[in-house]
Formats: C-alpha cells, structure tokens, sequence
C-alpha cells in the first residue's frame, strides 16, 4: 500500500505534467474555436518543441534562452504551414469534416516520420533550466522545472486572457468562435484568424514540449500521448475556455499520477483513454461546461 | 374515430413557450391544413407529431395507439411519415435509388437476406423498384430516374421528396410547407398531386404558407399564432374569422395571396 | 449475365496475381499484403463509404483478430480457419460492445473515441506481455491451410488471398444492393430522412461497424498468418492512416475502390525504388493531397463518365 509520501510525491508530480496537458488543450481549443476543427496533430507540436529546442542545444551549443527563442517561432511556422497547405485548401474546397481530421492526423505521421529521418529514434532531453534541486520539502522532491512550469503557464493563461480582451486580433478571433459568418460580415478577415489560430495553438505546443522535456525525454513519437491527454484536458474543461482546459488537464495529470502509484505505470496509457472515452460517453459537454451558462453540445 | 389527434400539446423550449396546449384532431382521409403567420409553432408541431421531440406535456395518438415520446423511425414505422421543410434527400444516390428507400417501412429483410436473396426477397427488390418507377410516373420524374438526386432542379427535388414518402405507404403524410421556394407552375403541379394522393386515400396534413393553395385544397384548416390554435374551420369559415384576420393583418402576411 | 464493370476488375485482379507469381516471391509479399488491405479497407469503407460513418480504430479489430489467431494458432494448436472464425466472432461481440455507446456520438467525438479505441488495444498489445509478448512480438504463427491441406508456399497463400479479397468484395457488395445497404445508404445521405421514413439508425449504424469489424478482424488474422508474425507496431496508428491512404485513393463509396487503393499504395513504394524508407510519407503525402484535391478517389473518375452518360440519355 503506498504511503502518504507517495501520494503527495505523485501528487506534485502530477501538477506539472497536468499543466503541460491543459497548455496542449489550449492549442485545442484555440483552433477549434477559431475554426471549428479539432486538429489531431496538435500533439506534434509538443513533440517538435522538445526535439527542435534539444537539437537546437546540442548541436549549436547555444544557450537555452536562445534556443527557445528560435524554437517557438520555428514551431510556429509549422502550424502556419499546416493550415496553408491543408487545412485552408480542404475548407476552401467544403471537405468533410472527417476528411480534414483524417488529413490532420496524416500530416502528424508525415511530421513524425520526416523526424524520424532526420534526427533518429533515439529518446533525448536536456537539463533542467535551473540547475540544482530538486527542492526537499520532508520526503517530497519537488524538481525546480515545476516552479518553471507553474510560472510559465501563469504566464501564459494571463498573456493569452490579455490577448483574447485587449488586442484587436484577440478579440476578432473571439468573434469567429462566436459566428464565424457574421464576423466574416463584420469585416474580420476570418482566412487570417485561422491562420493566426494555427500559429498561437503551434506556439503554444511548443513552450509545452520545451517546458516538459527536461522532466522526462522527448522522441519523434511522444506527440500522440500529448494530443490525446491534452484532448481530454480539453473536453473535460468544456472545449471553450482556457482556464477550463488548464483546470481539466491539472486534474487528469493529477489522476494519472495518482493511477500510476495504485496500478503502476504499465497500464497508465490504457487508463488515461479509459477515461477519455468515459468522459466522452458520460459528459459529451464537458465536466466544467455542465456548470456554466452556456453549455452546448458540439 | 380519428386517425391522429393531438391533446393538450405543449412544448417549451427554454422561456419560449413554442406549443402552447394546442388539441385538434384528424379523421381518416381527410386533408387538414395547418396555417400561421412565421414562428407561429406549426413546424415545431410537426416535430413533436413526428416524434423529432418529445412534447412538453399532453399527448399525440395514432391510429389509436400512444405515439407520445416515441422515436422519430417508430413514429415513421406506424405508417406517419413527414417530408421535411427544406429538402432532404439522399443527394449522392439516384432519384430511383431515393424512391426505393422510402420502401423501407413496408418492406423486410436485414443481413442475412441480403447474403442469401431467397426467392421471396428477389420478388420482393422487383416489386420495390416497380413500385418506385411508378411513383416516378406518378409525380412526373420518371424520365429523370438514373439522375443523381442533387441535380434536379428543387421545385422537383420537392416532388422527389413526396414520391419518397409515398413509397413508404403512408397512413398519414405531413407535408412541411411543400409549396416553399416554388413557382406558380410548380405550385400549381404540386397542388395536383397533393388533390391526387388525397383522392387516393391518403390522409394528409399539410403546412403551408402559400394561402391559395390551402384555400383550393384543404378541407379543413387550423390556425396557429405564437404557439396557440386561435381558429379551426373550414377553409371559408377561416376566411371570415376575425381572430384569423387579427393575426395576419398584425403580421407581414395577408390570407389572400 | 456479368456486367463488364464487374469482371474486368476481377479479371485485372487476377492478371496482376499472375503476373506477381511470375516475377518472384518478393512481388507475391507486396501483393500479399496488398490484398489483405483490400480487405481491411473493405471492411471501413463499408462503415464510412457505405453508411458515412467515421471509425479511426479499426485496427482495434485487426490486432484482435491478429494476436487472437497467433495466440490460438502458436500456442493451443488451432487450425487457422477455426482461429480465424471464432476471432470474428470475438471482434464482433468486441464491436458490437463498444459500438454501442460510441455510435451515438457524433463528429470530433466520434472520431477521438474511436481513435481512443485502437490506441487502447495498441497499448494493450504493448504492456500485456504475458499474452501477447509486448514488443517482442508474436512469431511461429503457421501460414494458412484450407481443409487440412496447409498452403506452405506464399505463391499458394497469395492465390488464396486473392480469392478471399473477391469474396469480401462480393459480400459487401451484395449487402450494400439491398434493403439494408439501402438504409445504409439513406443514413449517409441524410440522417433526419432516414429516420423519417422508418429507419433504425442507432442499429443499422452499429451492424455496419460490426461488419467492418469482421472485415478487419480477418485481415489481421491473414496478416498474422502470411508473415507468420506479428508486433503491436503492426496495427499502430500507421495502419489507419495507410488503409485511409488506400480507401480515398481508390475511392470511397466504391465497390473497387478499396482493392484499387489497396494495390496502388502497396505497390508503389516498390516501384519507385529507394523509397522504401520514406513509404510512410509517401502515403501520407498522397492521402493529404487526395483529400484536398480528388475527394472521390480514383474510382470516382469512371462515375463521373457514369453521370456524364445518364445526361446524355436524358438530353436524347
């Protein structure tokens, strides 16, 4: 039977693996709602913020800050790219709506594959940003990446709550996931949202991937876990709202640390779409959104 | 005794109260209109006949049977079949293919016929797509049959759609506003094989806009304004009445059109 | 009397067998596999083709038809033809389970709970080693035998394959000109018209994804039988997005377009040679710009001659 060190050591852990969930969700919902599009590939750009900002490290030997600070728009970029070249064209032309997923998972195998070619199976990470640690409180380890994480995603829930009141783009962005016709005759250039769509949601992975990596590893196939917990991070918050989605992943990385101490670590993946699919069936609105005023079915 | 009769139907959708305890009844092989200026409820009553949603309170009876709650494909299944306001046809399939499937309701066979086709259900395809040319006959698409469905112009996707619900036997057929973005020679087509599906024997109730139409068909005629019957009658007794006159004057639609 | 649009496909299928047969043991593989994918692809494009469905996880039921027959196979002595019979059974009560409450979801979430199921039997594949070996996969599966006569060669088992590929084609054409595959028919085109008329969509939904079920469960079971062994990699998500590859390549919604698909992304990896190692991306690629540019697949093509024609008569 574990004890309560355990627990509260896999509670810790948890938190800040939940919150690298809720940062992937947010990618989520930042397309969709700009979009209408849930994009199976968002996974991908997790992978590709750890893999290029790891590659970035090596094999220039630049420093950190550095590194991120290429790696973000880099990953960035391909987003951009991927709603160019075919997200854009398969709306443009009235695709389905499951030919475009279909393309979007497509387009995440083509991602990992030309990873694969280039820089090798081989599972890679680098140190934490500040060295030392962990931090001792009794018998808990808590790693000083959490506190970089914690930090970061403050950061970022309240750049991104500026952003979406404050700015102009934010707000036309919130437009189109009101109505994306009538934001079209208000004159918001929709075709431009969604790209911007794409590029924040790409971002967003990215400081995702960079920020976990140091915590475990990074490999040309850890995109599908991400996307998949940072989906459920997102429907279990609602699919809507950033604070939702970040709530719903703190809870599954809670959960699934939790999981792991009771079931081990075997069986972690089963469990978490276990739950997906339980969620999926039990509450198709979301946990959260059954609580707020505007709940709707998607 | 009546082939369908509504009782104390209400729906409420949210505040809005779309139904508002609305009774009427309808006797085998009559054909009984149901006008009202727009929201006036009339397709969100269908919906709720139909079995599309269920109603608040009050109860809907077929055929003798409670049909209150059940779902849309039972509902279909007794024999109450519903064309659809805005087109609804299977638009990759032929206009022959769309026919045969409204076979669905008076026709058998699941997997395991299809595997085997035993003789009867070989007769069985036969009669389905004899049945479906002469429906095709019946409307005037016969010519259009290996057409996809989506190419036809829509003042005959309409006729298509009717054709459809009449290979499913209907009992009762509701026709959701049928006349709708058609033109007067549409209409008027449209007004003739509605008169000749009556005269067959079919039961119909009909929703529709287009006030001469229902003045030169229907038998009887139920007014609905924001969700009530403020009127039933014949279609000259609706003429006169001065609740009827209230509400289309008070709208945007005049009764003589 | 067999109209040409059916025998010339077949008679291209069988062309191509013989031809494979003649130049070596190599081409018999890639044609191999190309027809068990022809029947994978038959199974989903009865689910998304025929009924307009969405599954991304059908190879939940080729790894249960996989590992199922090499476990029954390698371990109890089964013959394959009973293991590959009572495994679609299996992967049909499997279906029928799980299908029942996911069919009622629709878009993003059907997709994502489909998706979660073949990822679920993946990561099963992986972590319960003592069943199915994890990684290390499953080898010492026998190859096919019909009758107690074992087909020892793979020239003998490509016949076979191809025989059974027709076969599943035939089958699922059968149930698609029928009332059911009619119904199936009106639930893609229109789900408020189906159900308007009289049609059960929640069962006729969940029969289709039971049959695809079968479909892919016999696929992996041949699979397990042809290579003789089998990993988790094998039904992975690379599986979906190569059997989607092959599905709107040929043309979803068609009776050939599954086997067109089927053998044209086998093969070409092959033909264009040094490719091999890029194969994933080059059906990616392909898959991507199908389904931006020719929706309908290659099949889609001769309908569009088809439609052209009716025209014609109508003009005449």
């Amino acid at each position: 039977m574990p004890n309560a060190i355990e627990f509260t050591q896999s509670i810790v852990n948890g938190i800040s693996v939940g919150l690298i969930y809720g940062l992937v969700g947010i990618g989520f919902c930042v397309i969709y709602n700009a979009s209408g599009i849930v994009n199976f590939a968002q996974g991908v750009f997790v992978m590709l913020g750890g893999m290029v900002c790891q590659a970035l490290l090596t094999s220039l030997g630049i420093p950190l800050i550095l590194a991120v600070v290429l790696t973000i728009p880099l990953v960035a970029l391909s987003g951009l790219l991927m709603e160019v070249a075919i997200v854009r064209p398969m709306m443009n032309r009235g695709a389905t709506l499951f030919a475009i997923i279909l393309a979007t998972l497509a387009a995440q195998i083509m991602v990992e594959r030309i990873t694969l070619l280039t820089l090798g199976d081989r599972p890679r990470t680098y140190e934490e940003f500040t060295s030392g640690g962990p931090l001792k409180l009794g018998d808990v380890a808590i790693g000083y990446q959490l506190f970089w994480i914690l930090g970061c995603g403050a950061l970022l829930v309240l750049a991104l709550w500026l952003f979406f009141t404050r700015t102009r783009s934010g707000r036309a962005l919130r437009a189109c996931s009101q109505n994306r016709e009538a934001a079209q005759l208000l004159g918001i250039p929709v075709a431009r949202m969604m790209l911007l769509a794409f590029g924040l949601s790409a971002a967003l992975g990215a400081i995702a991937g960079i920020l976990v990596t140091p915590t475990q590893y990074t490999a040309y196939n850890v995109g599908t876990p991400f996307g998949v917990n940072g989906f459920i991070a997102a429907i279990i918050g609602g699919f809507g709202r950033a604070g939702g989605a970040l709530a719903g992943g703190l809870l599954l990385g809670v959960l699934q640390a939790l999981a792991i101490v009771v079931l081990g670590a075997g069986f972690k993946n089963v469990a978490a779409l276990s739950v997906l699919l339980l969620v999926l069936l039990l509450f198709p609105n979301g946990i959260f959104a059954g609580f707020g005023p505007n709940a709707k079915a998607h | 005794m009546a082939l369908l009769s509504v009782q104390n139907e209400t729906k409420r959708f949210g505040g809005l109260l779309a139904n508002d305890a609305i009774s009427f009844d309808v006797k085998e092989g009559e054909l009984l209109a149901v006008i009202g200026p727009n929201g006036a409820g009339k397709t969100t009553l269908f919906n709720v006949i139909s079995g599309f949603f269920p109603p608040t309170t009050g109860s809907i009876h077929f055929d003798g049977r409670d049909i209150t709650g059940a779902s849309p494909h039972r509902v279909a299944s007794s024999g109450l079949i519903r064309t659809y306001q805005l087109v609804q046809l299977f638009k990759q399939l032929t206009v022959l293919e769309n026919v045969e499937i409204g076979s669905h309701r008076v026709t058998e066979g699941g997997v395991f016929s299809a595997l085997l086709r035993p003789p009867s259900m070989r007769r069985q395809e036969e009669e389905v797509r004899a049945t479906a040319r002469e429906l095709l006959r019946f409307v005037g698409l016969e010519k259009q049959a290996d057409m996809p469905a989506d190419s036809l112009p829509y003042g005959r996707q309409r006729l298509l759609e009717v054709a459809r619900a009449l290979a499913a036997k209907p009992r009762l057929l509701l026709l959701d506003e049928p006349a709708a973005g058609l033109n007067m020679q549409e209409t008027a087509a449209l007004a003739e094989v509605i008169r000749r599906i009556h005269a067959g024997g079919t039961t119909v109730i009909l929703i529709e806009h287009d006030m001469s139409l229902v003045m030169q068909i229907a038998q009887r005629i139920v007014v609905l304004d924001f969700g009530r019957k403020i009127a039933e009658g014949t279609p000259d007794e609706i003429k006169a009445h001065p609740d009827v006159i209230a509400a289309y004057l008070g709208g945007t639609e005049t009764l003589d059109a | 009397m067999i109209p040409w649009r059916t025998l010339l496909p077949i008679a291209a299928a069988i062309v191509l067998t013989g031809i494979g047969l003649l130049s070596g043991s190599y081409a018999v593989t890639v044609l191999g596999f190309a027809f068990i994918y022809t029947i994978f692809c038959t199974g989903l494009n009865f689910f998304m083709g025929y009924t307009g469905q969405a599954s991304f996880g059908q190879s939940a039921f080729a790894a249960i038809g996989g590992y199922g027959s090499a476990i029954l196979c390698a371990d109890y002595g089964w013959g394959p033809l009973p293991a590959l019979i009572v495994t679609m059974v299996i992967s049909g009560i499997a279906a029928l389970l799980v299908g029942y409450p996911t069919l009622r979801l629709r878009g993003h979430y059907l997709a994502m709970a489909t998706f979660a199921l073949g990822l679920i039997v993946y990561e099963i594949s992986i972590e319960w080693t003592s069943l199915t070996q994890g990684y290390m996969g499953y080898s010492g599966v026998p190859p096919l035998s019909l009758l107690g006569y074992e087909l020892g060669t793979v020239e003998q088992q490509l016949v076979a394959l191809l025989v059974l590929a027709l076969f599943g084609i035939f089958i699922s054409n059968r149930l698609r000109q029928s009332r059911f595959g009619r119904a199936l028919a009106a639930i893609a085109g229109s789900e408020a018209a189906a159900r308007a008329l009289g049609i059960d969509i929640a069962r006729c939904k969940l029969i289709a994804f039971v049959i695809a079920a079968l479909y892919a469960s016999a696929a992996g079971s041949l699979f397990a039988h042809f290579v003789g062994f089998i990993s988790p990699e094998v039904f992975g998500v690379t599986m979906v997005v190569q059997s989607f590859a092959m599905l709107y390549l040929g043309g979803i919604g068609t009776t050939w377009g599954p086997m067109i698909g089927a053998i044209i992304v086998s093969i070409l990896p092959e033909a264009l040679r040094g490719l091999q190692e890029m194969q994933d991306i080059a059906y990616t690629a392909i898959l991507i710009f199908i389904l931006i540019f020719a929706p309908r697949g290659l099949a889609g093509l001769s309908s569009l001659f088809a439609r052209g024609k009716s025209r014609k008569l109508e003009e005449a």
